[in-house]
């Protein structure tokens, strides 16, 4: 069975497995190494995807379950070229160490900022649950979110 | 020297690709044609190998390679050569490698693996150090004799890999004083897990006879010199190369997982990428170790410490490994906090049945200071002194001795504490609780070290006006080579930093490096980069002086020129000054070497100890305010606050964002990641869920000042910063919690569980009975002094 995958807007056919984890069919056969399988559990975060929009971690995803289904990754994310609004405070807050976690850690302060444009820094600490790091302590992560929902 | 100053608020350079998704890590690395490994390993703590028989997995489809014991025949160690890469008739560990297979693919690799036919018959193991140090027990490695002792001085006999002590001064007389109080604590942690999350991992290749090993390590050098020894080839014949590293901490500050797949790269003429899984990581970690500590103390009535002696017991799992060097560090983390008057420390590294254990952000002393400073808090509540004024009285000023004898400069963390006050006062006060919880607060402090050792820089100039700054150091996340070197290249030379290129290391193309860990990359990388800038800063203003007819020292470099002191937009720019020079001399380049010097120790006072002193010693105060639940014994940290010497800060919003990471990883440490192990010698926590990790709503925002001034002989007189901010946090929880709940506080982590029964008076206090009373019982070999045994 070929599997048809919309990833960050161009239409790709996958002769993967079904069963095979969505995190390792588009690290290895659509080499978009951006996603981190870093924990394989659904809990780090660093896998995580966009499918029909919703954040999702993509290590405990079958590339059957993403099959016809719209994914954007951390790669894209950018706008031609251009880092998104989160990525550029992220950016400019001097967030980033390792960088492991931030594929996932973009993807889902990207869905926080569409879908909360009013959030507080409870409601980022809250976010970022599902998304671990272990250079940073979060806080510069939270300042950066509450820099990018103030520059809308 | 330089006319622009280092200091600046530089943002990193590598952060947009990383946010893009598009930085390549090691795990990232696909190469064309390349084989996947998987490692056998074996699933009981101790046992013998009576067949290993891989005839049948080398039929297997996609087989390309295997290899065993037979294709690795050297040792590794620090200090003893004592472990093999694959076992050696013996199994040691619950997962120690028994072979390692390269197929096409990693499933065929891995089906391979299950055809191995592999027969082990179990034997006694000894799981815990007390386990370890019965008379008459299980030796891990009854061969100990026989192995080549890479460091003379470390005393050792049966599962006692290594032992370092220090005695200064009369302890006995001084315990044996009419006016003294005697104070004794117990102490015991267990292992950290650093959980990086970029596993180890390693592409090999073998070309032209030579192996590359690109891989995610912070020791490029340690990696090529060991996986050498290990193959019984020349280290020449290694290249080692490091693309960004997602994560260290100490984890990838020792050979891992490069050996295997060097070996099978040869032995397939194919690239062989081979990636722990997080299961492979969780299992083997090379763990910060757990330790057992006793305390004791001989303090006036007035709070002056007049004796004090100490045993610690870390666990260093079945192979010495870094445990062995660290030994040394209880000197300086037991006995560089305090004024003291006579001291005797015995630290020991122990052989256990269990995966072996490894460095972590500052390694041993993370726990020693957390029992130091719950021992002071007791030596303060027993003669009845306020534990502040306690500490104000006895830490370490100018000209104060440290355990070792060495003589410390400049009162540092005096007004450090100081400083702490007024940030504390600073702070509103915390809300009046109304919920019955327990509030409690406490100030500690730390004192650690910066790792100097070797290493090498060369700055080669470019006619475009850049800089390209080769070294074998490795960015693994902190930002060192990212900001702190190009800041100092680029200040040195008057060109904006963004002109500076940092090369990836790569040991063929730069010299020896001790690796980037222990907070040295700014201070030991920092003073070699100086010094090859300040070399090509001399040539450079050599030959501008003679297209601008000035003498060089009427000359300064800034904004990118040179020119004449006090004429801005006279001269030349340096792109003009480096095109001439390459033209006429050929290219500019300079070197730069830089180790540390070495403080002696008081003669006669240390064995087997790796250092006899600390170059440059890293000071820390941390407050914590705390809240706990009394009844499910949940503890919240309401407020942090840090004071740290950085001696002098280059990138401060850089070494914030190392502090905040620091202490909410030893927020871990002291209230929630625990590693246990099970009666079959295998860890418990196999993965993420049950291994707890802080998440962002258990932190706080650290509120942070940095103490600058404090001497230093880094570079500009820099420290590193990385390192330190993990140190007290242990002890700075465990103090408040003691505060909180009166009750005595001798176990980290601080998990919901332990807290509440020490609430419900269940917990009894802590023993360690196999630690023997008299402190030289404790010893394999007497520490001899010049007036005699001690």
């Amino acid at each position: 069975m070929a599997l048809s995958l919309t990833v960050n807007g161009d239409r790709l056919a996958s002769t993967a497995d079904p069963a095979t984890p969505l995190v390792d069919v588009l690290r290895e056969e659509l080499h978009l190494t951006g996603a981190k399988p870093v924990c394989r559990e659904g809990f780090c975060g660093a896998c995580m995807v966009l499918i029909d929009g919703k954040p999702t971690p993509s290590c405990l995803t079958p590339a059957a379950l993403a099959d016809g289904c719209e994914i954007r990754t951390v790669e894209g994310l950018a706008t031609h070229g251009q880092l998104n609004r989160i990525q550029a405070a992220l950016e400019a807050s001097d967030a980033v160490q390792c960088g492991m976690c931030f594929p996932g850690m973009v993807v889902s302060l990207t869905h926080l900022l569409a879908i909360r444009p009013d959030a507080t820094r409870e409601d980022i600490r809250a976010a970022l649950t599902g998304n671990i790091c272990r250079c940073t302590g979060y806080e510069r992560i939270i300042e950066a979110t509450l820099l990018a929902l103030a520059t809308k | 020297m330089s006319d622009v100053s280092a200091t600046m608020d530089l943002r990193r350079r590598d952060a947009a690709d990383k946010l893009r998704g598009r930085t390549r890590y090691t795990v990232d690395r696909y190469l064309p044609g390349m084989l996947h490994a998987a490692v056998l390993r074996a699933s009981l703590p101790s046992g013998r190998i009576v067949r290993l028989d891989t005839s049948r997995a080398a039929r297997m489809p996609g087989v390309r390679a295997i290899v065993t014991a037979a294709d690795a025949p050297g040792m590794m160690g620090i200090g003893i050569a004592d472990h093999p890469l694959f076992a050696r008739d013996v199994i040691r560990y619950d997962g120690e490698p028994l072979a390692a297979i390269a197929a096409v693919t990693l499933a065929q690799a891995q089906a391979a693996l299950a055809t191995i036919d592999v027969e082990i018959e179990s034997r006694p193991a000894v799981l815990t150090m007390a386990d370890a140090l019965v008379p008459d027990a299980p030796l891990v490695h009854p061969n100990w004799r026989d192995y080549e002792v890479l460091l003379e001085g470390g005393a050792r006999e049966g599962n006692v890999a290594w032992e370092a002590t220090v005695v200064r001064g009369d302890v006995d007389a001084a315990f044996a004083r009419p006016d003294v109080e005697i104070v004794e604590s117990s102490f015991r942690v267990g292992r950290q897990n650093h959980v990086a999350f970029e596993p180890r991992a390693v592409v090999a290749s073998y070309e032209d006879g030579r192996f590359h090993i690109e891989t995610s390590t912070q020791v490029p050098w340690g990696i090529r010199n060991a996986t050498a020894r290990l193959l019984g080839v020349p280290a020449s014949q290694v290249r080692v190369t490091v693309p960004p590293v997602g994560g260290g901490f100490g984890l990838k500050f020792d050979l891992a997982i490069e050996p295997f797949a060097a070996l099978l790269a040869r032995a397939s003429g194919l690239p062989v990428r081979l990636v722990n899984s997080r299961e492979e990581e969780m299992l083997t970690c090379l763990f910060r170790e757990n330790a057992d500590i006793r305390i004791r103390s001989a303090v006036t009535r007035e709070g002056e410490i007049v004796g004090r002696e100490a045993v610690v017991l870390m666990d260093c799992g079945a192979y010495g490994g870094e445990q062995i060097f660290l030994t040394t560090m209880t000197a300086h983390t037991l006995g560089g906090n305090y004024k003291l008057g006579s001291v005797r420390l015995v630290s020991r590294a122990v052989y256990t049945n269990t995966t072996p254990n490894g460095a972590f952000r500052c390694c041993n002393g993370v726990y020693n200071t957390f029992a130091l400073e719950r021992h002071t808090d007791e030596i303060a509540a027993k003669i009845g002194i306020d534990p502040l004024v306690f500490r104000r009285r006895n830490v370490l000023g100018d000209k104060d001795l440290g355990a070792t004898g060495q003589v410390f400069e400049a009162d540092v963390l005096r007004p450090m504490l100081d400083r702490m006050d007024t940030l504390r006062d600073a702070a509103a006060s915390p809300p009046a609780r109304t919920d019955g919880w327990l509030y409690g607060r406490a100030t500690t402090v730390g004192t650690w070290f910066v790792f100097v050792g070797p290493s090498a820089a060369t700055v080669n100039m470019n006619a475009d006006g850049t800089a390209t700054l080769v070294t074998s150091g490795v960015e693994i996340g902190s930002g060192s080579m990212m900001q702190s070197l190009p800041q100092i290249v680029a200040s040195t030379l008057g060109i904006p930093p963004e002109s500076v290129i940092v090369r990836a290391a790569d040991t063929d193309a730069a010299g020896y490096d001790v690796g980037v860990g222990g907070g040295r990359t700014t201070v030991s990388l920092g003073a070699a980069s100086l010094s090859a800038a300040q070399e090509v800063r001399t040539k450079l203003l050599k030959v501008a002086s003679e297209m601008i007819e000035a003498a060089p020292e009427d000359l300064v470099m800034r904004h990118g020129r040179i020119e004449i002191a006090g004429a801005p937009g006279s001269g030349r720019t340096v792109a003009e000054v480096a095109t001439r020079a390459q033209a006429k001399d050929g290219p500019v380049s300079g070197t730069g070497a830089f180790t540390g010097t070495g403080v002696p120790a008081m003669p006669g006072c240390v064995a087997g100890h790796f250092i006899d002193a600390i170059d440059i010693p890293v000071f820390a105060v941390h407050d914590c305010e705390v809240a706990v639940d009394p009844e499910t014994g949940h503890v919240e940290v309401l407020k942090y606050r840090v004071v740290q010497d950085v001696g002098r800060a280059l990138n401060p919003r850089a070494i914030h964002g190392q502090i905040q990471g620091g202490v909410v990883q030893g927020l871990g440490y002291a209230l929630h990641e625990e590693v246990t192990i099970g009666s079959n010698g295998r860890v418990c926590q196999s993965g993420f869920e049950t291994y707890r990790v802080p998440l962002a709503l258990d932190v706080v925002p650290v509120e942070i000042n940095l103490y600058e001034g404090a001497p230093s002989v880094g570079p500009l007189g820099t420290k590193g910063a990385g390192e330190v901010p993990i140190l007290n946090v242990g002890a700075a929880v465990a103090c408040a919690v003691a505060n909180a709940t009166g009750k005595r506080i001798q176990e980290l982590p601080l998990t919901p569980p332990r807290v509440l029964e020490l609430l419900l008076d269940r917990k009894r206090d802590l023993t360690l009975p196999h630690i023997a009373e008299t402190w030289s019982n404790n010893l394999v070999r007497p520490h001899k002094t010049p007036q005699g045994n001690a």
